[in-house]
């Protein structure tokens, strides 16, 4: 009896240490997945945060102190410095004006392309969106040379429209995606306002747009986002400082006073807190984002 | 072009994005430079250009050398190059190649300019035939900075005339022995030197066809190209390879010149300045543009000694700016006006007397000498060469692009791990690459 | 009478007008389509059908915009190789791929994997993952810059309190490029980890329930659902994620400028200064021909590799 109770007793106990290793098992996972969350997330915000501390800081203090320790005595000196005397705040305005009207473009008629490919009917329609297809394969780079010699042929080099001309007039990729939205949305819809009078240009801008919210919203952002950090393109065709868009400038400024760190990190704040603003806002949009291309089909 | 007519009615709007030009009374002339220390110079003299023609304003334009060239060819293709700018000889070929420089021919004789005032070297320098593509306005030749304070420490006095030759011999060679020391102070003559550990080099010249080897490959009477204007090098010839095995294989072998590694990446030279002001290296073998940097960077009083004697004599490479007229500028006239004002001896004075650059007018050059006597620098040696042997800087379109290959395939020379007659062949093949398609 | 007459004279009027009608119609839908679609019809053609054919053009002359162009026929091809140092240019970028896509498609499909829990922490890391990819590579490779430099940036001053003289990260030939590389991986390595995300979201948790009743280990339950229902996700990463890479510029050229030498002269940065710098039109496009096809035809081998492999169809 005794060795009964005592076994009762030893497995109860061993049950209980199983439990506790398991426990003490789970536990150590799930610091170590915590530690990991923390590891990650220092990774990435650790380079936003030390910008933001040395943009506030003069030259002699980001030198004499950790780049990880805040300002003591933070100052706006890099930011007037960089807009009274470096043209920054000319280049914010460049890329503003540039970046807008690329949007506005791209958006708009990458989105009248999106919707005669999804719900009109034409001959070569199958064929031509195969051919908008294909054209995504052909990487960025082939085309920069001979689009420099065409326009610098046609007189626009050095001009604001040389910088947003070749991405304003709706681009493949923004038709494929807002094509695929369009797909989504019930033919019965379009049926019905054709049934009662509505011109195709009705349907688009009165029924469609206001209830494709969400993909008009990842276009725009997508197209802001490519303008905004625009380089090569612009590197190429403009010359005058005058001209010079954010990336420009930043680069140049780097080029010449590249060790001036309280100046050039505050340059690059300056291009960089916008997109941050942007994804602090529609944060929820780009994530969402990947499930509208669709990849998984 | 059905693409360029598309383009173009939109580019008819293509005003915005240009400043708008002086019309009317003023016209506005952009003149490029990239110097800023000879741009306070320019300033002064431009100013006193402005008294003189109240009706034409000039804005000055600083492009840093790096990539001075390039934006003025971008900025000539884009249509809005500057009315003046400044022409190096490693792209003057070049520019006037592709027809960015006006012929000002017919304007010096229109305005009786007198060209004798001028080095005949730099009026035919920056000749292509009879036509001549600015009017010089100064010059630079290569000399020996050396560091006075580390000679007065050893009792050397630098002589005046020391020589070299091709078997690596010779008072230049003794010279620079007795000028390198070693941490315990025994200098490279003596038994006990020991190379491994060198406190001071004698002399620190640079992978550079015109501040380093290119000056010795002139005093071998080698020609890194055969005649101005070629379209091929004589890169793989006897004199230039004696030159350069003089640096790389004697004087690096002997210990007493900055060895390429040191020196700067494929050993440029880059670190010489450094190491010059920290004593490391008592004869710093540079152009004369180099001298304010010289002042204000070392805290020992500096002398400046002629190049050695080689086989073909003492020769140093010359080499002289013009500003170039834009062929394409919106007001010839008014451009001519200062191309000619800056030709002129009232400004080279004031360039010279302020001791901004070497005046080309040869009369003048005196005040250059005066300033910097006065700063405590006595310039003559570079004088002395100037009013000797010299060979102008290569000239050759694309001659700019195939030099910066040079060096690149002479590095490994320098560094010792290529023969020199191995690296000048294939200096030569990428030269002849370079100028032929040029 | 009437009534029954008057239809049968009606009906086929009707009809003829209905069907001219209809036709009417049909065109003006045409018209209207095509109206729709001429804006990025012609952005398409001008801009990027046009320039491809006229770079095949360009790549056979010699020209340097300001005298007249020459013709060379293939030559370029083989200059590019022989004097432009291309063919070190393409292995540059090869070496630069290699480090960068193994190692950001792994971090993001461990990211995603990690993440996928339903914990408070993983939410809001989620999200900080992404931020990077909108950050203008200008801008970051000036503050990457900073953070890798040898005596004032964090990963220099991090080491030293460990007792190690770090590296001077981009002057030295060993680092320069894996660091770009970090660059590029930090930046885009949360936003593939969304694609993870939705790829992972999609596999059913039952064939995962049905292996572990199989006996497989954790480990074999990755290798054999996890991977093989991602092969479509791991396709668009890896495609988009090459062709990108072949085509990194801005990193490079705020971090290193193709130094040092040219140990991280990537192909874009080559054609950039033989066309911009040193006005050689003729070789850059004969570079920028030669670096297509190479992009086509990895594409293809990686469409090729996967389609033999990829299960749409989940049983």
């Amino acid at each position: 009896m005794t060795s009964a109770t005592t076994t009762t007793a030893a497995v109860a106990t061993g049950l209980a240490t199983e439990e506790r290793a398991s426990r003490l098992g789970k536990g150590v996972r799930l610091t170590g997945f915590y530690l990991l969350l923390v590891i990650i997330a220092a990774i990435f915000v650790l380079p936003y945060l030390m910008s933001v501390f040395a943009a506030f800081k003069t030259l002699p203090d980001i030198l004499a102190q950790s780049p990880l320790r805040p300002p003591t005595s933070p100052t706006w000196s890099n930011f007037s410095t960089l807009f009274s005397q470096y043209d920054f705040g000319r280049y914010l305005a460049n890329t503003l004006l540039v970046t807008v009207i690329l949007t506005a473009g791209q958006v708009t008629f990458s989105m009248m392309g999106a919707y005669a490919f999804a719900r009109m009917q034409f001959p070569g329609r199958d064929s031509l969106f195969w051919l908008y297809l294909m054209t995504l394969m052909v990487p960025n780079i082939v085309t920069l040379v001979p689009l420099y010699v065409l326009f610098a042929h046609s007189h626009l080099l050095n001009t604001y429209w040389a910088i947003f001309l070749p991405y304003v007039l709706g681009v493949p990729y923004q038709v494929f995606l807002m094509r695929q939205y369009f797909m989504t949305i019930p033919k019965e819809v379009m049926e019905a306002a054709r049934l009662d009078g509505c011109s195709e240009s009705r349907i688009l801008w009165k029924i469609i747009v206001p209830i494709s919210r969400p993909i008009l919203i990842t276009a725009t952002l997508l197209a802001f986002i490519f303008g905004w950090n625009n380089f090569m393109w612009p590197l190429i065709v403009t010359n005058s400082n005058s001209l010079n868009v954010l990336t420009v400038g930043i680069a140049n400024f780097n080029s010449n006073f590249g060790v001036a760190w309280n100046l050039i990190l505050a340059g690059a704040l300056v291009a960089l807190i916008p997109m941050v603003i942007l994804f602090a806002i529609f944060q929820k949009h780009i994530v969402n984002s990947i499930s509208l291309t669709g990849i998984n089909r | 072009m059905i693409i360029g007519a598309a383009l173009t009615t939109l580019a008819g709007c293509a005003g915005w994005g240009f400043g708008g030009s002086g019309g009317g009374q003023t016209v506005t002339l952009t003149y490029a430079l990239w110097d800023p220390h000879e741009q306070v110079g320019y300033q002064q003299s431009i100013n006193e250009f402005e008294k003189l023609h109240p009706d034409i304003k000039v804005d000055i334009e600083n492009i840093p050398y790096g990539n001075y060239e390039q934006k003025t060819i971008a900025e000539f293709i884009t249509g809005g190059a500057p009315d003046l700018f400044w022409v190096n000889t490693p792209w003057l070929a070049t520019f006037i190649k592709d027809g960015m420089l006006t012929n000002l021919t017919p304007l010096i004789k229109a305005n009786h300019v007198d060209m004798s005032q001028y080095y005949p070297q730099l009026v035919a320098l920056h000749s292509v035939g009879s036509k001549i593509y600015g009017l010089p306005k100064d010059w630079d030749t290569i000399a020996l900075y050396y560091n006075k304070a580390y000679f007065n420490k050893l009792h050397l006095t630098v002589p005046a005339n020391l020589s070299w030759n091709t078997s690596g011999t010779g008072s230049f060679v003794t010279f620079l022995k007795e000028a390198t020391t070693d941490a315990s102070g025994h200098n490279a003559l003596s038994p006990q030197f020991n190379p491994n550990k060198i406190a001071t080099y004698a002399i620190g010249i640079d992978n550079d066809p015109q501040g380093g080897w290119g000056d010795y490959v002139a005093e071998a009477g080698g020609k890194v190209l055969p005649y101005p204007g070629a379209p091929f090098t004589s890169l793989a010839t006897p004199g230039v390879n004696a030159g350069v095995t003089f640096l790389t294989k004697y004087l690096t072998g002997d210990h007493v010149m900055v060895p390429g590694d040191l020196s700067g990446p494929n050993a440029n030279g880059n670190n010489l300045e450094q190491m010059f002001a920290q004593g490391q290296v008592a004869m710093w073998e540079q152009g004369d543009w180099n001298t304010l940097t010289v002042k204000t960077g070392v805290t020992f009083p500096v002398g400046v000694a002629t190049l050695p004697i080689g086989p073909a004599g003492r020769v140093s490479v010359f080499n002289g700016l013009i500003d170039g007229l834009n062929s394409h500028t919106k007001y010839p006239k008014q451009a001519w006006e200062l191309e000619q004002w800056l030709g002129s001896a009232q400004s080279q004075a004031i360039m010279g007397s302020g001791g901004y650059v070497w005046p080309a007018i040869k009369s003048l050059d005196p005040l250059f000498l005066k300033y910097w006597q006065k700063q405590g620098i006595d310039m003559q040696a570079f004088l002395t060469e100037a009013h000797g042997q010299v060979v102008n800087f290569p000239n050759s379109p694309g001659v700019g692009d195939a030099l910066t290959d040079v060096d690149n395939d002479l590095g490994p020379a320098f560094l010792g791990t290529e023969p020199v007659s191995q690296a000048l062949k294939t200096a030569q093949t990428d030269a002849n690459y370079v100028l032929r398609t040029s | 009478m009437s009534v029954a007459t008057a239809p049968s004279t009606a009906l086929p009027k009707r009809r003829k007008s209905a069907a001219a009608e209809d036709t009417a119609e049909r065109r003006r839908t045409v018209r209207t389509a095509f109206a729709f679609l001429a804006p990025s019809l012609l952005g398409v053609v001008l801009f990027l059908l046009i320039p491809i054919v006229f770079v095949i053009g360009l790549s056979l002359v010699q020209w340097n915009m300001l005298t007249p162009m020459k013709w060379v026929g293939l030559s370029n091809y083989v200059n590019i190789f022989e004097f432009d140092g291309f063919g070190h240019s393409l292995l540059v970028t090869l070496y630069y791929v290699i480090l960068n896509i193994p190692l950001q498609t792994a971090f993001a499909l461990g990211m995603a994997m990690l993440l996928r829990s339903k914990h408070a922490g993983s939410g809001v890391i989620r999200i900080i993952a992404v931020l990077p990819f909108l950050s203008t590579p200008v801008a970051m490779g000036v503050v990457w810059n900073w953070v890798f430099n040898p005596s004032t940036g964090l990963v220099n001053q991090f080491l030293a309190h460990l007792g190690i003289t770090g590296p001077a990260w981009l002057s030295n030939e060993a680092t320069a490029m894996p660091v770009i590389a970090f660059a590029n991986i930090w930046q885009y390595a949360g936003y593939n980890m969304l694609f993870f995300l939705a790829g992972l979201g999609a596999i059913p948790l039952s064939l995962y329930e049905a292996a572990a009743l199989d006996g497989a280990t954790k480990w074999e339950q990755f290798r054999r659902v996890t991977l093989p229902l991602l092969r479509p996700t791991m396709l668009f990463v890896l495609v988009t994620g090459v062709i990108g890479s072949f085509q990194v510029f801005d990193t490079v050229y705020v971090m290193t400028a193709g130094g040092p030498g040219n140990a991280t002269e990537v192909a874009s940065l080559n054609i950039y200064n033989t066309a911009f710098a040193g006005f050689r039109i003729g070789e850059a496009s004969a570079m920028s021909v030669v670096l297509f096809l190479i992009i086509l035809a990895i594409t293809i081998a990686q469409f090729r590799y996967f389609n033999k492999r990829i299960t749409y169809e989940i049983a």
